[in-house]
């Protein structure tokens, strides 16, 4: 359990400005133009190594508010945590000093394989105990508060019991963990399996919440599923949630992500653009 | 309960077998094999996509086609055990020497462990490199049994083929021809500023700088160089180690 659950109370995050997932291939640009930004956030795994980029990185740190989300903790796997990534973790927060620290209520590894995927857990009290356990041991070693992201899923299995935000919001409950509330998610989720996503974002605590992400998605061409493919620029449905995520909590950091197909970076910037323009009135502006 | 499901899935990922998982899965409108596929198209396609960003040379080769078939086999075969892509397919060109359809490429192996050295050796920092001063304080009786720590990005690779020059030519839009009669090649791959680069070395330079980086002693790396070329010249060869600011220390 950490204390200061609510990290974005913290004034010196300048919280109410959008900022973007920032990929390899525009990494020399941002160091070059330095675009105003709220934050810039970096897949941890990406900068483990000792390459250029991570030294481009620690230059960039200095102008921007940093946020490190790592993708493959796999917190939900039934088996002890990788100690050796855990450290090299450790080592690259220890080095970025980030603002803001998150991982996925998901798993990607098992039996020394890793998959690389966010994988679903079933929602069961043994998940939950266990998911909440390596929650508290990540929290431990790097001293700090984790913001934990609902993933976007494909599939739920007959035997869970517990919906996915009650999930989340004991795991917020039970280890003072944030919530990273990924806004496209919950609408390719809802869509994908069924569900109202106005009722889960109710669900969720709204203290808890540290973070939004906003990304694009696309229907699959074969059967009725969305995929998030973070490929495009984000749907006005997935804007309009947005907006109501905002009237539940404002004045959060909220990201851009963006993986495939990038675009030219004033795309991202243009999108975090009116991301920030739908905060700054607090969701009541036309979405659109 | 957990731990088997995930077994389970896993299999289903890798080998396709979906028989344990699918009956755990609601329909929720959807045949539970369809949304498992999902996951699995995920899988193969990031994991894909990592493999070739590492190895684009060879991806040219054989063309992107032939090379995702490649790729998704040496996926099942050897799935990544580090949660690092940049770390994925050290054994690649293992698989590729070993893999049927590729046995009309022979040098295709040895292009991929090039470009994996390349690689590796942009994600190792340079440590400050030994001034060859540093030799004159060890007494002639010593020496001998010193060892020389050399750079930790670099790597030493033999070939019949001239792989460097069939790389090279392949970073081009129009590939020139590339004369596969051509000798083989020693090479050196390091950390080069932003990236890494490499240098052909002479046959016995080559016996004795990766004799060093394997860790004996300056005695036998010299030997060992002297079985390739009775020419060797130990001191005209340590004089090139400390001018490439390759040593880093004395062991």
């Amino acid at each position: 359990m950490v204390q200061n659950a609510v990290v974005t109370d913290d004034p010196s995050f300048p919280c109410c400005r959008a900022g973007i997932g920032l990929r390899l291939p525009h990494l020399a640009e941002i160091a070059a133009t330095r675009p105003p930004l709220g934050f810039i956030e970096v897949h941890a795994e990406n900068y483990m190594a000792e390459t250029s980029a991570l030294d481009l990185l620690l230059e960039l740190r200095r102008d921007y508010p940093l946020s490190v989300h790592a993708v493959a903790l796999s917190l939900g796997s039934a088996e002890e945590l990788d100690q050796h990534h855990l450290c090299r973790l450790k080592k690259l927060v220890d080095r970025l000093e980030p603002t803001l620290v998150s991982e996925h209520l998901a798993w990607c590894a098992i039996g020394g394989t890793y998959l690389n995927d966010l994988l679903p857990l079933p929602y069961t009290e043994e998940s939950l105990d266990l998911f909440c356990r390596h929650v508290d041991e990540v929290q431990a070693l790097l001293k700090r508060q984790l913001l934990i992201e609902n993933p976007a899923s494909y599939l739920r299995f007959t035997h869970s019991t517990l919906p996915e935000a009650e999930f989340l919001a004991e795991t917020a409950n039970r280890t003072g963990c944030g919530i990273l509330c990924d806004v496209n998610n919950i609408y390719v989720s809802a869509r994908n399996l069924r569900f109202d996503p106005i009722a889960y974002l109710d669900a969720l605590p709204a203290q808890a919440i540290g973070e939004i992400h906003l990304a694009g998605h696309h229907a699959a061409e074969d059967v009725d599923l969305l995929i998030d493919d973070h490929g495009s620029r984000v749907a006005q449905p997935v804007w309009e949630l947005y907006a109501a995520a905002l009237r539940r909590r404002n004045l959060l950091p909220t990201l851009i992500e963006w993986d495939t197909n990038l675009p030219a970076l004033d795309v991202l910037l243009d999108e975090a653009r009116h991301a920030q323009a739908l905060a700054d009135t607090r969701g009541y502006t036309d979405a659109a | 309960m957990l731990l088997e499901l995930q077994m389970q899935f896993r299999r289903a990922m890798l080998g396709g077998d979906t028989t344990e998982i699918v009956s755990k899965i609601r329909e929720d409108e959807l045949a539970p094999e369809a949304r498992l596929q999902i996951y699995r198209n995920h899988v193969f396609a990031t994991l894909g996509a990592a493999l070739e960003g590492t190895f684009p040379t060879v991806c040219r080769l054989v063309d992107a086609r032939f090379f995702g078939y490649a790729a998704h086999e040496y996926l099942r075969e050897r799935p990544p055990h580090s949660r690092c892509l940049i770390e994925y397919g050290a054994e690649f060109a293992d698989f590729l020497a070993g893999f049927e359809p590729c046995k009309d490429l022979p040098y295709l192996a040895d292009v991929a462990r090039f470009e994996w050295a390349l690689k590796t050796a942009a994600t190792v920092r340079e440590r400050a490199p030994l001034a060859i001063e540093a030799l004159a304080e060890i007494s002639s009786e010593r020496a001998p049994h010193l060892s020389l720590c050399l750079q930790p990005s670099a790597s030493y690779l033999a070939s019949p083929w001239p792989i460097d020059a069939i790389w090279q030519a392949n970073q081009l839009a129009d590939v020139p021809t590339v004369d596969l009669a051509t000798a083989g090649t020693c090479i050196e791959v390091r950390r080069s500023g932003e990236g890494s680069g490499w240098q052909r070395l002479a046959l016995d330079a080559f016996a004795f700088r990766r004799a060093l980086a394997e860790g004996v002693n300056l005695a036998t790396a010299a030997a060992t160089a002297t079985a390739v070329d009775p020419a060797f010249d130990l001191a005209a060869e340590l004089d090139g180690i400390f001018s490439d600011r390759l040593a880093i220390g004395l062991g």
